[in-house]
């Protein structure tokens, strides 16, 4: 493989891991978000501060990046998710660019500089880098992927699925709105602050622009093409629109007129995205691979 | 012991100048079938909503099971063993059938840490939620989606994800409205074994048969006021019941 694909597999595959978070909190468990990059912003400025400031390893340091994103994830989750819907969308647009205010206006976070010379991830005294990079995001993503299929299965993430049908019925039987969906949401915040730290060791540089709103609603386009509430969905979304981009280079100036039709056409033709719901590869391929009982 | 399994004592709540529910009292004994009945606006669902804790009373008390209720949130009070049905069905369209029973089925679940990882796909949890959907008469319905369910089959998902919370008392809020005859004369049989296995059932019902023949006793409300109170027979010959449901003898006004 050229370091070429590999860099481009490597952002994919961190991508990923952040929309699987995303995916536990409005798949899952139905409540919008868009100012995910907020969360996988400030997993990526605790890596990067840790590992600098700090002079903490990768492995120390990842268990404190991820309380901090929970944490985070606790207290910006407590309020807003009282919210619902639109304002609830909105609320999270106001947390991105306040915490991207943050990392850009307070010196601690290093300013427009943004914070450099974060070292590589050592494993058994060894630097990884390039392909080696790309495997132990892999297995993250397989960590995270596999928590995932776990949450749908037990109690917890079915009080989740109910939340997001209906959420009268589900609090009639029992279920706590808020504790539920708080879950679902930190959750999904220490999976996206797992993948910011992974991406703040692989650029070794972070600045506030890399945690943007545009990231965010892209995040979330990645979730509805691939398939809101599928387990494999998020992959397949940051596969597809990881690439596309550099698929279409070659059309340079046609490529985001491409890009617009393709969700059109999506839009129009399978709204639950690639793997979701009732969409044609879940249909007419699934049931070739699936003995389903009746 | 006391006979009243759950008591409501002064009962109001206020919507601005609106008094939906406004100094109701009952009491619901163990064991009994309760109808509520009452003329559209009467406050009835308004008081079911009360009970089960979606609203927060202005004033007066909930007793349930000896526990003043009034003021707990919702999921608590379900978990207390309290199931209710809601006049506008509410079933979880994505999951299938059964899914929706194990929702209910986690009722003592959620309240712990262990909902973390106690698996809901069990053969055992399968087994139990197929009784339930078996007692309802959706058993060989259980793997579809609920969503693409009729009205008369909603409803009965309804009272089967009721039956799993409420081991103690039944709200069922019209329940037999949208139903066809057959569909209310096998709901009336459902309601009568539920009440045969113990557990007590109010229910909000227009139909009047059906509410004659199946309720032990009857609390008749309008305007957000208790207007009459005893069993079918003292209903059925009550001066104010038959006023506020016919209008006044010789009252020309058809409004």
């Amino acid at each position: 493989m050229s370091s070429y694909a590999i860099t481009i597999l490597t952002l994919i595959v961190i991508q990923a891991i952040v929309v699987c978070g995303l995916n536990v909190i409005v798949g899952y468990a139905g409540q919008i978000s868009l100012g995910h990059a907020a969360f996988f912003g400030i997993g990526a400025y605790s890596a990067a501060l840790l590992s600098t400031r700090g002079g903490l390893s990768f492995w120390i340091a990842l268990p404190l990046v991820l309380i901090i994103s929970a944490l985070t994830g606790l207290l910006l989750g407590l309020p807003s998710l009282r919210l619902k819907h639109d304002f609830l969308a909105i609320t999270t647009i106001g947390i991105n660019f306040i915490v991207q205010a943050i990392f850009l206006y307070v010196p601690f976070f290093g300013g427009a500089l943004g914070i450099s010379g974060i070292p590589r991830i050592q494993v058994f005294g060894e630097a990884l880098k390039g392909a080696h990079f790309l495997y132990l995001c892999l297995f993250f993503l397989g960590v995270v992927m596999a928590i995932c299929w776990l949450f749908t299965r037990v109690f917890a993430g079915l009080a989740c699925f109910a939340l997001r049908e209906e959420e009268a019925a589900a609090t009639s039987m029992g279920i706590s709105p808020v504790r539920f969906k708080l879950l679902a949401f930190m959750l999904g915040t220490v999976f996206a602050g797992l993948g910011g730290a992974l991406y703040a060791h692989y650029m070794r540089f972070v600045s506030a622009d890399d945690f943007s709103f545009p990231l965010s609603v892209s995040f979330l386009a990645m979730l509805v093409l691939g398939g809101m509430g599928s387990l494999l969905g998020p992959l397949v979304g940051a596969l597809i629109l990881g690439a596309l981009p550099e698929l279409f280079r070659p059309l340079a100036e046609f490529r985001i007129l491409f890009y617009a039709l393709m969700l059109l056409l999506m839009i129009r033709f399978q709204p639950g995205g690639i793997l979701g719901e009732s969409s044609l590869i879940r249909k007419r391929l699934f049931p070739l691979f699936l003995r389903r009982q009746p | 012991m006391n006979p009243a399994l759950l008591e409501v004592k002064d009962l109001s709540i206020h919507f601005g100048g609106l008094r939906a529910v406004d100094g109701v009292n009952f009491a619901v004994n163990r064991g009994e079938i309760l109808g509520l009945l009452g003329p559209n606006g009467a406050g009835k669902t308004v008081t079911f909503n009360l009970i089960s804790g979606v609203y927060k009373p202005t004033s007066g008390e909930i007793w349930f099971d000896g526990k003043r209720i009034n003021g707990l949130p919702s999921y608590a009070i379900a978990a207390l063993g309290l199931g209710r049905t809601f006049q506008i069905v509410k079933p979880f369209s994505t999951l299938t059938v059964l899914e929706n029973v194990l929702v209910a089925r986690g009722i003592t679940r959620y309240p712990a840490p262990s909902c973390l990882w106690t698996s809901w796909k069990s053969r055992q949890e399968a087994q139990a939620a197929m009784a339930l959907l078996d007692r309802v008469g959706l058993a060989d319905l259980a793997q579809r989606k609920a969503g693409l369910l009729p009205l008369g089959n909603l409803r009965r998902l309804e009272i089967a994800r009721a039956l799993a919370v409420g081991h103690k008392l039944l709200l069922l809020d019209e329940s037999f409205s949208g139903l066809r005859h057959e569909e209310i004369s096998q709901l009336e049989a459902l309601i009568r074994t539920i009440q045969q296995a113990g557990i007590t059932v109010l229910l909000i019902e227009h139909n009047m048969r059906v509410s004659m023949a199946l309720c032990d006793r009857i609390v008749v409300m309008e305007y957000g006021k208790k207007l009459a109170e005893g069993t079918p027979a003292v209903i059925q010959q009550d001066e104010q019941v038959i006023e506020a449901y016919l209008g006044r003898k010789g009252e020309s006004d058809a409004s």
